[in-house]
């Protein structure tokens, strides 16, 4: 049975990994930006900061890292190893442009493999996929790498190729050795998510105990681990869980997930002190001009709040910035929500169009296509949805 | 060092890599000299000592590869052409990859730094031992033979110039801070040499900054990283500015290492006949699935100290490994692969043959100007040119015309004394040594470099050696491959520093008796 973990004795490997990193910090920070900048330290000190903000999960701390980058730039010019780093803070952050802008300020960065890897994520998240799969197949080609194999396990799988993927990410996993059990971990959260989308439950839950065991006390691990028990209908669990995550990475994605948690167990007032954290969170960071939250926006005033114009707002806004079957079927979810049905029928065709296969996607095309009177592809895709996920219940939000 | 800071997976030159107990540094090799009893032959692999000297990575499997074979028929002294290089390459690759059967020992550390030492496939059999470390210790084997070994910190046998070295082949990295992600700007594209060039402001010796490449580095000025200039550099007094100090840029520092003591009766059943025993040493990390499968096999080791081991059994415990790093002979990798990740191959290095005749070349338009600038000859074919050229080839049949007398020269010995046993052994060559890349021990010699590695062997500069015109005399003496190590030479050289390019010897005496590696500092 999957649980929550308790950790044994002894500082986990989470936080060990945390101690060296601010250990590093701490010996670097002194030098790493005083001028003369030397920057081979300023780029050690720069990773070091990025593996602290990927490791803790908190954005501001990203921050942080493109302040450090850009002090930096602004006293030795582009600096490659920067540059990439940026870039893959961009994307992180769904900036895109920013992106493909930061694999250009040095001539021949964009062409080396990590360049090439990340210009392959960013077709995929502008929704060229035909150009996305070349760039992952390319990218293994030369460079056989876990990350390289892992990035088109999860557009397989994304695409219903399920079996494909799992044998990527077994690749994946075969590159890895013992001084990578972070990688092999979040390998096995891959693995596990690929299960749990497919309505095998206890696979899932082998896969997290598995990353639980390859490195101990992080978070991302319980996060998931959390969702299995909601999936399960293990609230209680899933809820106590929840909240021991957010006591440690207060973000409002994972406030919101809580929140949703209280209302899938039937008690929409616990749930609603998260639900307005979340959103006021989210909300400021709209306001300070972040992009990072956008998505989550539309799907919050679609879903919690049933406020079709603002999710369509939002979704709009994301849309703007990445065109994917995810941003259009937030637009489709949110015009449904607004009762804009035929709107909502095409965005939602747009998202169909790119081939993915998602119990989620299929189910919301399936109401789309009620909505819209076409009741026999409505029941075609609610077929469909049960194939991939049998199990699959989306999230039942009483109206406001 | 020979075999440092390689490959790039584990290459602690760049700021974001972490030194790695997977960086093997050298493999030496050579008859023992401790002539009581059976012939004995002496193998040590030294490595990064990570997490510290004497203590080791638990995730790691250290291999050594060992095959014994009669000396093998080389192509003969009339038959230079490309054709006939290839075509030995080719035999060498069937004889090791069909015909020998390479023995191995195996060696793992637990958490409290007790090794598993596993023998397998030689003569006797196949056999493990558990092994205490940072002691001497004799292993008896289920066929009478005694092995000793030692597991442990010593200090770092190898004594070089490293940054010397990469000052002759304007490695970047070691002189600047380098974008990893830049793998352009690592060999920047100006003419290897071995005397300075006049305006490369990039590598020469600055006297405001004499540490610059002994631990200083500058940020990497922006491109273009070329040299325009057509003469080496000299000084007022009309001497050369030598890339290389002599001095030794690994005193004072530690290694781990697994040294072994072996019986040839115990490699091969025909000691007689298979006089030379080609080994190679190879670092392997524990991979992810294996470390969260495990369970604990600790007890049976320690309650089974000479269980013999099921050949089977060994080979599944390398699927849970992943190979790292290779080294067989001295700048193999440095100065011939280019520390490629992928160029790890260890004996199985054949497909880099034909790079291995572009990159000599490429080596021969830097150093081989440099030698003919000094007066001395060279074996590589650069049209008189005056100064060192930057030059790369597409393919083996450009190359080879230049590079045939250095890649078919029998590198010259300075005396007798290394043919022991006064044997008709031929002089090695270069395509010889570094094709297939294994340390080849000729038990008739002392073993020193060529036929083998000794520790006093100062390798880098028998390395350069190979540029040498071996037909060439000097003082009434055929050039060698101690030429360049000789201090008279540079005492009349019109060069400053006055100092052969590498140190002579190490740091640390070396031990006239097993373990021979000094003690760690």
């Amino acid at each position: 049975m999957v649980k929550g973990h308790l950790h044994k004795e002894g500082p986990t490997d989470y936080e060990i990994e945390l101690g060296r990193i601010n250990n590093d910090i701490c010996e670097l920070q002194a030098g790493a930006l005083t001028a003369p900048i030397d920057v081979g330290m300023a780029t050690k000190f720069a990773y070091r900061l990025y593996h602290r903000a990927s490791l803790t999960g908190d954005l501001a701390e990203f921050e942080v890292v493109e302040t450090a980058i850009d002090a930096t730039m602004r006293q030795v010019g582009p600096w490659a190893d920067l540059c990439l780093l940026k870039a893959n803070l961009d994307f992180k952050l769904h900036r895109l442009a920013d992106a493909r802008r930061d694999l250009e300020m040095v001539p021949g960065l964009a062409n080396v493999p990590q360049a090439r890897a990340l210009r392959a994520d960013l077709d995929l998240q502008e929704g060229r996929y035909e150009s996305a799969l070349e760039g992952y197949e390319n990218a293994i080609q030369e460079n056989r790498t876990w990350d390289n194999l892992v990035r088109l396990a999860y557009f397989k799988a994304r695409m219903g190729d399920v079996e494909g993927a799992e044998h990527l990410y077994i690749e994946a996993e075969e590159e890895i050795t013992a001084k990578e059990m972070r990688s092999y971990a979040w390998v096995e959260l891959q693995r596990g998510v690929l299960d749990l989308t497919h309505g095998r439950y206890e696979c899932a839950g082998t896969h997290y105990e598995r990353a639980n065991e390859a490195y101990s006390g992080y978070w991302l691990v319980d996060e998931h681990i959390g969702g299995l028990l909601g999936a399960q209908g293990k609230y209680d669990q899933a809820v106590a869980l929840y909240e021991r995550v957010v006591a440690r990475v207060p973000r409002p994605d994972l406030q919101q997930a809580v929140g949703d948690l209280y209302v899938s167990a039937g008690k929409p007032d616990r749930a609603r002190p998260w639900h307005d954290k979340a959103l006021a969170a989210y909300l400021e960071s709209a306001r300070r001009g972040d992009v990072h939250y956008l998505h989550h926006l539309a799907a919050f005033y679609a879903d919690v709040r049933r406020d079709g114009a603002e999710a369509v707002r939002w979704a709009r806004e994301d849309l703007e910035l990445r065109q994917n079957f995810s941003t259009q079927a937030a637009l489709a979810w949110a015009l449904y929500r607004d009762g804009r049905f035929a709107e909502a029928l095409a965005a939602m065709h747009q998202a169909l169009s790119s081939g993915v296969r998602d119990a989620k996607l299929f189910c919301r095309a399936a109401m789309i296509h009620l909505a819209a009177g076409r009741t026999d592809e409505s029941a075609r895709f609610l077929r469909e949805a049960a194939e991939i996920n049998p199990h699959y219940v989306d999230v039942h939000y009483p109206a406001p | 060092m020979a075999d440092h800071n390689d490959p790039n997976a584990v290459n602690s030159i760049f700021s974001d890599i972490d030194v790695s107990a997977a960086d093997l540094y050298d493999l030496f090799g050579f008859p023992s000299d401790d002539s009581a009893g059976r012939e004995k032959v002496l193998i040590a692999l030294t490595f990064a000592a990570v997490p510290e000297a004497g203590v080791f990575d638990t995730d790691m499997l250290y291999r050594i590869q060992i095959a014994a074979h009669p000396r093998v028929e080389a192509p003969s002294e009339d038959e230079r052409s490309l054709e006939t290089l290839l075509r030995y390459f080719d035999a060498v690759k069937d004889k090791y990859l069909v015909e020998l059967h390479a023995a191995e020992i195996r060696v793992t550390f637990d958490q409290d730094n007790r090794a598993r030492v596993a023998f397998k496939d030689f003569p006797g059999g196949s056999f493990q031992a558990a092994a205490d470390t940072n002691e001497t210790l004799t292993i008896e084997t289920p066929d009478g033979h005694s092995i000793k070994a030692f597991l442990g910190g010593r200090d770092d046998a190898f004594f070089n110039d490293l940054p010397g070295f990469f000052r002759s082949i304007n490695y970047a990295p070691q002189f600047y801070n380098v974008p990893h992600s830049m793998m352009e700007a690592r060999e920047l594209p100006i003419p290897k040499t071995l005397l300075e060039l006049e305006g490369n402001h990039l590598f020469n010796f600055d006297p405001k900054n004499p540490r610059h490449g002994r631990g200083v580095k500058k940020n990497l000025p922006p491109g273009p990283w070329t040299w325009k200039g057509d003469r080496f550099l000299k000084d007022e007094h009309g001497n050369f500015r030598f890339v290389y100090s002599g001095e030794d840029a690994q005193a004072g520092r530690n290694v781990n290492a697994l040294i072994f003591e072996i019986p040839l009766s115990f490699i091969t059943e025909s000691p007689a006949e298979d006089r030379i025993v080609s080994t190679w040493g190879e670092s392997w990390v524990l991979k992810a699935a294996p470390k969260v499968e495990s369970i604990p096999d600790r007890l049976f080791w320690l309650e089974h100290p000479w269980a013999l081991l099921d050949a089977i059994q060994l080979d599944e415990e390398m699927k849970k490994y992943k190979l790292v790093d290779t080294d067989g002979q001295p700048f193999a990798d440095a100065g011939l692969s280019e520390r490629e990740d992928n160029r790890q191959l260890g004996a199985n290095n054949f497909w880099l043959a034909p790079h291995f005749i572009k990159r000599l070349a490429h080596l021969g338009w830097g150093f081989g100007p440099s030698i003919s600038a000094l007066g001395l000859h060279t074996s590589f074919d650069h049209d008189n040119s005056p100064v060192s050229v930057h030059k790369t080839y597409a393919t083996p049949i450009e190359a080879f015309p230049r590079a045939r007398k250095t890649l078919f020269q029998r590198l010259n010995m300075p005396d007798d004394s290394w043919n022991k046993n006064g044997r008709d052994i031929p002089l090695r060559r270069p395509f010889e040594i570094f094709v297939p890349n294994v340390c080849a021990i000729d038990m008739d010699t002392t073993g020193t470099w060529p036929f083998g590695r000794r520790l006093e062997d100062q390798v880098a500069t028998r390395f350069l050696s190979m540029f040498l015109d071996m037909e060439a005399e000097l003082d009434g003496q055929r050039y060698h491959v101690e030429t360049l190590n000789d201090q008279s030479l540079w005492d009349r050289a019109p060069i400053v520093p006055k100092t052969p390019p590498n140190p002579l010897k190490n740091d640390k005496e070396f031990l006239d008796h097993f373990p021979y590696l000094a003690a760690p500092w």
